[in-house]
């Protein structure tokens, strides 16, 4: 008795259309085969159910193939075929979850009366924002054939300027050559004096201290560059450690640091001011005393340079003019440099006397400084001439490898789209940053209360994911700039440029998902490809 | 030389990853743990060791309803110091033992209980005390076989059960409670230079040092680190030994990362040198097998032998040590040293170990049934970096089908961390992308932590600062600056009753007359981190002991509650939010007896160790036997970069642990599972969708955790209490009581894995149906563990309900039918039980609910499965907070889902091809694989009948007869 009450078979989905949710192109493939019992086969054809289990809110073929219209099989799909918009495939696991689902403007994801029939809505809407979209595309793909304008003027510009430089390069390889000839001629004759006046201790002496102090100036710029990177790190440590005491080491080095570089105590200053009252207390470092004569570090950083490139076999040369001493080299004539300068005026009026004597005899042999200048002039006027060959030879093989570049797919397009804006430099505030993306270039972040820029690296490849091809539209929707400066307890900083087509070139967001990390978004006419025909048709409807 | 080298890795390993050790005591450095270590030393050389404290036997009074007398203690140290001593029976038989100072100097903390339990209990109206010569006794319990003997001389407290001693205070004389005193008069006596060689000399000197030893260690301040503790109070300690002479093992006393069967830390191999610490701290890279205290702390301890199970809760607040030595296999000796507060220690007497988890959760209360999308997967990271940067995440979830009900913000979404206030840079618009996440059905959590930043400008400060509800520094005068996210911080004494109101107004999400959190929805819910407190400058990362509370009472004194309080209000917070309210969803990591009445914890900053991933599964069992089973560890670990392996066993752990929550830290890589490759990413998403598939389970098991106290994850001495071979298994458990045994595999390339299976019972292969036959005395079998398995067995005699339809979120689950997976045991028969209500509101407690019980009994040749309606045969029982004296089964959420069916009926190990499968006298669609039968002792495929679409709900009484 009981069990007549109790039982109440509940209906699964009663009356469901065995298409429904069938993609059509695959309505073929649900037909009746003749009655509810008989067999039909599952799409992947691994298994005959009856007619009856298509649709029927329960699982049986293992590709799910049998409940296009229900979320019984975890695998399958449902179609919507939402008139007055575009139909559209969702997942099975989203039919009859009770929510409307945007792809199925239709309603039909859900049981009926759950859902509003939203398609005409949806669709005008979806029209609109195509249109709108293909307005930006067909402005921007206005301003992209600029670009590609720009790119065909830039390859005409080079080529042009690469067969002028082959043809001055022919013209001054010759002249290079002819000056050659004559300098080397003018040298074998002084080869041999010039080549003894380079033994001198003086010249020798010289050249070794010029070495040292290269080899000094080397050394002195490798330490210059660590105490900097060290000083970064130390500085991004005391600014930027979350103030965390669980870390007595880090709270150590930050101490220490402010110690030696003369920082205010982080702990009394607001946090956000750390950075200015850094600076002004590295401002007020107090200058150096500096002995009379010795070199400011000024001085060093400007002069030292120069001072290097001395043309030491030139001075060897003035050096014998100015003392006018014999080839051969003279003692007395060089002693001059090793008098004291109170003696200096009395030795040299003595050697002045007694030159001329010695040279009655034959003893001292005056300087040829005239042949000497001349032999000089002729080496520097080849030198002068293979330099400026040098140069253009330079500037050809940029030219070229410009011109290679220009179509390179892996550069800038195979249109040459992206040439116009190689070195166009964006910029986005974020408030407490500027970050600036130098396309092709650097990308940079600065602060806006001032202080150094940092490196976020530099341009190194396109998209290169897996499956995206070189010359692709995907391929340029992203930008790689890589090996930035290193963050304290990070990797080198980088940056990832998404870019979608837009009228103007401008960096929408800057975002930092990752630490170290960054993503910016970014607009650019040289990503809106021209519309197609079709596209094109519907734009003038 | 390969082999070589990668062992110097791995003994470099630890040193790069280790904790900051030296900023947290050993025990060596708090003094009062070191005397009371040097008190237990004495105690062990002295073979005539006494306990000092005895019963003033004129003194007992029992009170008018007989359950409880109280009586003078004194101690013979010190005669003129007065102790009191109140003993009680309560109504189930737990035996509570209170002593504290009386007349002295000052009063010592004793409102750490009031926190933690639910109510005050009531005595037990059958049970009187016999008041004799030496000692009071009273003889209780249904066979009349507890007695609790109460010595007078001296004091001790045994509870025996068939004469049997199972828990014995003071049985080695430990018990000593430090009476205040002031400096100067004590000073004098101690001044006095023993002759160290000369021990007669020392008795002469000094009476007590036998017992007190002879100097004042650390009586009056304290060094540690630069740290100063000013101990104004001076001395107030209280060590006690509680012996477990008939018990071999202990479980309990979370939070450590440490074996389930608590290792010794005394004794001659011992597997610790220093006690188990409770002292909630702030871990940086905690060791993944150590006795430290870590961010939670519940002192509650069972003693488990095959003959019966007994539990103590010490009601202690301030720091505690505690050392556990086994003297014997079969008992145990442990000995508690507490930093202040009195003595208030409840005695569970068992049997079982049920019995103990209802006596235990009667005292501190049962877990709050939680949300049902909250034992959904949760999503979280340091930090999603903005609103846009959310809705990206969900979208990729979603575009992977991987299912997922709450999206996670850690602190950057506060502006200079100053929690409820938007960081409108990233998130400019936080309601329109809590309204983004909630159209799939989904919940945000944000977190808000218990120090605020001092700016005038942030609303919640300057009101906390006005309305003087900050934690004074010490002396009580100013208000309390520490350093924490938010820069320099006050901190919120929840001690203060005039913050509670205030606190639960911040969360309105409308506005009303004062400042409230408009910015946020009622699906909206809040993460309360760093509440034990963490100060990232004050010492071990807390608060200065010497920091004064409301009533005055110095954070020594309430440190291990004084993290609760804080998820406790916000709950109440949230609930107050609607009208009616829904239930809240609040994690903690700090916490005490009773928070399991509050939300949900996990197990802090771990890291993406294999190490750390075993461990978590032994803590998340720890805190489920300490009463607190809504536990969970950070899957893939919060430091560190996973790689894929680990990753995808981390999810494996992650969907067998109550909380289920992904986190990473903010220097890691991105690690969502839609970033993984193939395999790991289909891996990953069929055991989320395992995880949602058996929400059915998860719930029911809550349900029971919420009315019984019976944890949610059951190791193998809970539920086989005699079967030795499962005491100390801490890496399988079962899953309430649905008769699911997983053993999750937490370890690098492993194809196969041993199972230990407790009784003589088929145990079956949840995904390929494959039948174990265990032995009644245990045995272990091998099981295959490749990567994309979790080792999962049902206990032949279980029905499991599950959903199987994948869905984007737990809510757009509601509408969808039931399987049901009957593994018939080896009799034929089987049982399971299924709960069910609105899942947020708390209409259950109206009686909006269904609570079903399936069950497999033999019919002529075949069987029958039935479904009947527990709620109405056991109203009483069914829901927690109210008992039910009727159940109606036309409740308006059984009528809800009148309409959800049971889709499929697995049926496995029948023994042989149905005749007919029958619903309503109809013949139903079915599909029968032949296979091993539930009897058979052998080992290969069961038998698969798979009933289709029996046309029954979920939700009413019905019956299938199977005829063979």
């Amino acid at each position: 008795m009981l069990w007549l009450l109790l039982a109440l078979p509940i209906p699964a989905l009663a009356g469901i259309e065995k298409t429904r949710g069938v993609l059509p192109s695959f309505l073929s493939r649900y037909q009746s085969p003749g009655s509810d019992t008989a067999l039909w086969s599952c799409l992947d054809n691994t298994k005959s159910i009856p007619w009856s289990a298509v649709n029927d809110d329960y699982c049986d073929c293992p590709d799910g193939s049998d409940e296009p219209g229900t979320g019984a099989c975890p695998t399958g799909s449902f179609y919507c075929h939402n008139e007055g918009h575009i139909g559209s495939l969702i997942p099975s696991t989203r039919v009859r979850d009770g929510l409307c689902e945007p792809e199925c403007c239709d309603g039909s994801d859900e049981r009926p009366g759950v859902c509003p029939n939203v398609c005409k809505e949806v669709g005008e809407t979806y029209r609109k924002q195509q249109d709108a979209e293909r307005k930006v595309r067909r402005t921007g793909s206005k301003i992209r054939s600029l670009y590609l304008a720009y790119a065909q003027k830039e390859k005409k510009r080079l080529e042009d300027k690469i067969s002028a430089a082959e043809a001055e390069i022919k013209v001054r390889e010759k002249e290079v050559a002819r000056l050659k000839d004559i300098a080397d001629t003018a040298e074998s004759l002084s080869e041999a004096a010039m080549q003894h006046k380079k033994e001198s201790p003086l010249y020798q002496s010289l050249i070794e201290h010029s070495l040292a102090l290269k080899s000094l100036q080397r050394e002195h710029k490798k330490h210059l560059e660590r105490e900097k990177a060290l000083g970064d790190i130390l500085d991004a440590l005391r600014l930027g450690y979350n103030p965390n005491y669980q870390d007595m080491a880090v709270l150590e080095a930050v101490r220490g640091w402010e110690s030696l570089a003369g920082l205010p105590h982080i702990n009394d200053v607001r946090k956000e001011e750390g950075s200015t009252e850094a600076e002004s207390a590295v401002a007020q470092q107090e200058e150096e005393t500096i002995e009379e004569g010795e070199w400011s570090a000024g001085r060093l950083d400007k002069e030292l340079d120069s001072l290097l490139k001395t043309d030491y076999e030139t001075l060897l040369i003035q050096h014998d003019k100015h003392i006018g001493a014999p080839a051969g080299g003279s003692l007395l004539f060089d002693l001059a440099a090793y008098i004291p300068d109170a003696f200096l005026p009395q030795y040299l009026a003595f050697r002045d006397t007694l030159v001329p004597w010695l040279e009655t005899f034959g003893i001292a042999k005056g300087i040829d400084s005239e042949g000497e200048t001349d032999n000089s002039a002729a080496r520097k006027a080849y030198q002068d001439a293979e330099n400026t060959l040098n140069s253009i030879q330079k500037d050809l093989d940029k030219a070229q490898n410009e011109v290679e570049r220009l179509f390179d797919p892996e550069w800038f397009g195979p249109e040459g789209e992206w040439k116009k804006l190689e070195g166009t430099c964006l910029t986005k505030d974020t408030g407490e940053y500027t970050y600036e993306v130098c396309l092709f270039g650097e990308a940079k972040q600065k602060p806006n209360k001032g202080g150094s820029f940092q490196s976020l690296g530099k341009f190194t490849h396109w998209n290169n994911a897996p499956g995206v091809e070189p010359g692709s539209p995907e391929y340029y929707t992203k930008q790689y700039y890589e090996r930035g400066a290193k963050c304290w307890n990070g990797p080198m900083r980088s940056v990832t440029v998404i870019t979608t087509c837009g009228t103007e070139n401008a960096l929408l967001s800057v975002s930092e998902p990752e630490k170290c990390e960054y993503q910016i978004t970014m607009t650019s006419p040289a990503l809106c490809l021209p519309l197609n025909e079709s596209e094109a048709q519907r734009d003038e409807l | 030389m390969r082999a070589v080298s990668s062992l110097l890795l791995l003994a470099l390993v630890p040193a790069i990853l280790a904790v900051k050790s030296q900023d947290f005591k050993t025990c060596s450095q708090a003094a009062f743990c070191r005397r009371g270590r040097a008190l237990s030393a004495r105690a062990q050389e002295n073979q005539s060791w006494q306990s000092p404290y005895s019963v003033d036997a004129s003194s007992v009074a029992v009170s008018p309803e007989h359950a409880s007398f109280t009586a003078a203690v004194k101690s013979s140290l010190y005669p003129d110091v007065k102790f009191s001593l109140d003993v009680r029976v309560h109504d189930d038989g737990v035996v509570r033992v209170r002593m504290d100072e009386v007349g002295g100097l000052r009063k010592r903390y004793d409102e750490a209980a009031s926190w933690a339990l639910i109510a005050e209990p009531t005595t037990s109206p059958d049970v009187k005390w016999a008041v004799g010569p030496k000692h009071v006794r009273a003889t209780y319990g249904a066979k009349k076989d507890i007695e609790v003997v109460v010595s007078y001389e001296p004091l001790s407290v045994t509870l025996y059960r068939g004469g049997k001693p199972q828990v014995v205070l003071n049985g080695r004389g430990l018990l000593h409670m430090e009476h205040f005193r002031t400096q100067a008069a004590d000073e004098e006596k101690t001044t006095v230079e023993a002759p160290a060689d000369d021990s007669q000399a020392v008795m002469q000197v000094n009476s007590r040092a036998w017992f007190e030893g002879n100097e004042e260690d650390g009586f009056w301040d304290e060094k540690f680190g630069s740290w100063t503790d000013s101990k104004p109070k001076g001395p107030e300690s209280l060590s006690v030994d509680i012996g477990f002479p008939n018990h071999g093992h202990v479980y309990g006393i979370p939070q450590h990362a440490t074996r389930l069967d608590l290792p010794t830390t005394t004794g001659e191999d011992a597997y610790y040198s220093d006690p188990y610490r409770l002292y909630n701290t702030d871990v940086f890279e905690y060791l993944a097998d150590s006795p430290m205290s870590l961010y939670g702390s519940i002192p509650l301890m069972h003693a488990h032998s095959a003959e019966g199970t007994v539990a103590i809760f010490n009601a202690v607040a301030s720091e505690t040590w505690i050392d556990v030595g086994h003297p014997t296999k079969t008992s145990t000796e442990t000995h508690w040293i507490s930093e202040s507060g009195i003595l208030d220690l409840f005695i569970m007497p068992g049997p079982t170990p049920a019995d103990v988890f209802a006596q235990y959760t009667r005292l501190t209360g049962t877990p709050a049934l939680p949300a049902h999308w909250s034992l959904g997967y949760h999503q979280c990271r340091w930090n999603y970096i903005s609103t846009d940067d959310v809705r990206d995440v969900q979208k990729r979830f979603d575009a992977d089908d991987f299912p997922v009900d709450v999206f996670w913000l850690d602190i950057e979404y506060a502006e200079e961390h100053k929690y409820f206030i938007w960081d409108k840079k990233n998130f400019p618009d936080p309601v329109d992308m809590m309204h983004d996440v909630e159209a799939i059905g989904r919940k945000m959590v944000v977190i808000v932590d218990p120090h605020l930043k001092r700016a005038e400008d942030y609303p919640v400060y300057k009101e906390a600062k006005d309305l003087d509800v900050l934690v004074k520094s010490a002396g009580g005068d100013n208000n309390y600056e520490g350093w924490c996210w938010s820069g320099s911080s006050a901190w919120i004494d929840f001690f203060n009753p005039k913050s509670w109101g205030w606190w639960k107004g911040l969360f309105k999400t409308v506005q009303g007359d004062k400042w409230s959190w408009t910015e946020s929805t009622v699906n909206t819910y809040i993460w309360n981190d760093m509440n034990e407190p963490s100060v990232f400058n004050g010492p071990e990362i807390s608060m200065p002991r010497d920091n004064v509370h409301y009533g005055g009472w110095e954070h020594r004194d309430v440190h291990n509650i004084n993290g609760v309080l804080l998820p406790n209000l916000t709950s109440q917070a949230l609930m107050s939010r609607t009208d009616p309210p829904r239930r809240p969803f609040v994690l903690t990591r700090s916490f005490y007896a009773g928070s399991q009445r509050f939300g949900a914890m996990w197990t802090g900053d771990n890291l993406g160790t294999w190490e750390h991933m075993a461990v978590g599964v032994k803590m998340v069992l720890a805190n489920n036997i300490g009463g607190f089973s809504f536990a969970g560890s950070d899957v893939g670990g919060f430091f560190g970069n996973p790689d894929p392996e680990m990753l995808v066993r981390w999810y494996g752990v992650g969907i067998f642990s109550p909380f289920f929550r992904a986190h990473a830290h903010i220097d890691t890589k991105r690690r969502e599972p839609y970033l993984l490759d193939e395999p790991y990413k289909s891996i990953i998403r069929s055991f989320l969708r395992l995880r949602y598939s058996l929400l059915p389970v998860w719930y029911t098991a809550f349900r029971e955790t919420s009315v019984t106290g019976l944890p949610v994850l059951r190791p193998h001495w809970v539920e086989y209490p005699k079967d030795e071979g499962g005491f100390s298994l801490d890496d399988q458990y079962f899953l309430g009581s649905s008769g699911l045994l997983v053993k999750p595999v937490t370890e690098k390339e492993v194809s196969e894995t041993s199972v230990y299976l407790p009784d003589d019972q088929v145990y079956y292969d949840y995904f390929t149906y494959d039948e174990y036959r265990g032995a009644s005395k245990g045995k272990t079998v091998t099981v295959p563990a490749a990567l994309d398995k979790v080792p999962l067995f049902i206990r032949g005699g279980s029905i499991i309900p599950t959903r199987e339809r994948p869905r984007r979120s737990s809510v757009l689950m509601k509408n969808d039918p039931f399987t049901l997976r009957v593994a018939l045991g080896t009799r034929g028969s089987a049982r399971g039980e299924l709960y069910l209500d609105d899942g947020e509101t708390f209409s259950h407690r109206d009686g909006k609910f269904i609570w079903r019980e399936f069950s497999v009994s033999k019919e002529n040749k075949g069987i029958r499965i039935q479904s009947a309606d527990l709620a109405a045969q056991k109203p009483g029982e069914a829901v927690d907070g109210v008992a039910l004296s009727t159940y109606s089964s036309a409740n308006d959420f059984a009528k809800d889902i009148a309409s959800v069916r049971v889709e499929r009926v697995v049926v496995l190990g029948l023994g042989a091809n149905p005749k007919s499968v029958q619903a309503g006298g109809k013949e139903l669609h079915w599909e029968y694989n032949p296979g091993l039968s539930s009897d058979t002792k052998k080992q290969g495929a069961a038998s698969v009948l798979v009933i289709k679409d029996p046309g029954v709900g979920v939700s009413s009484d019905w019956e299938i007869v199977i005829q063979v």
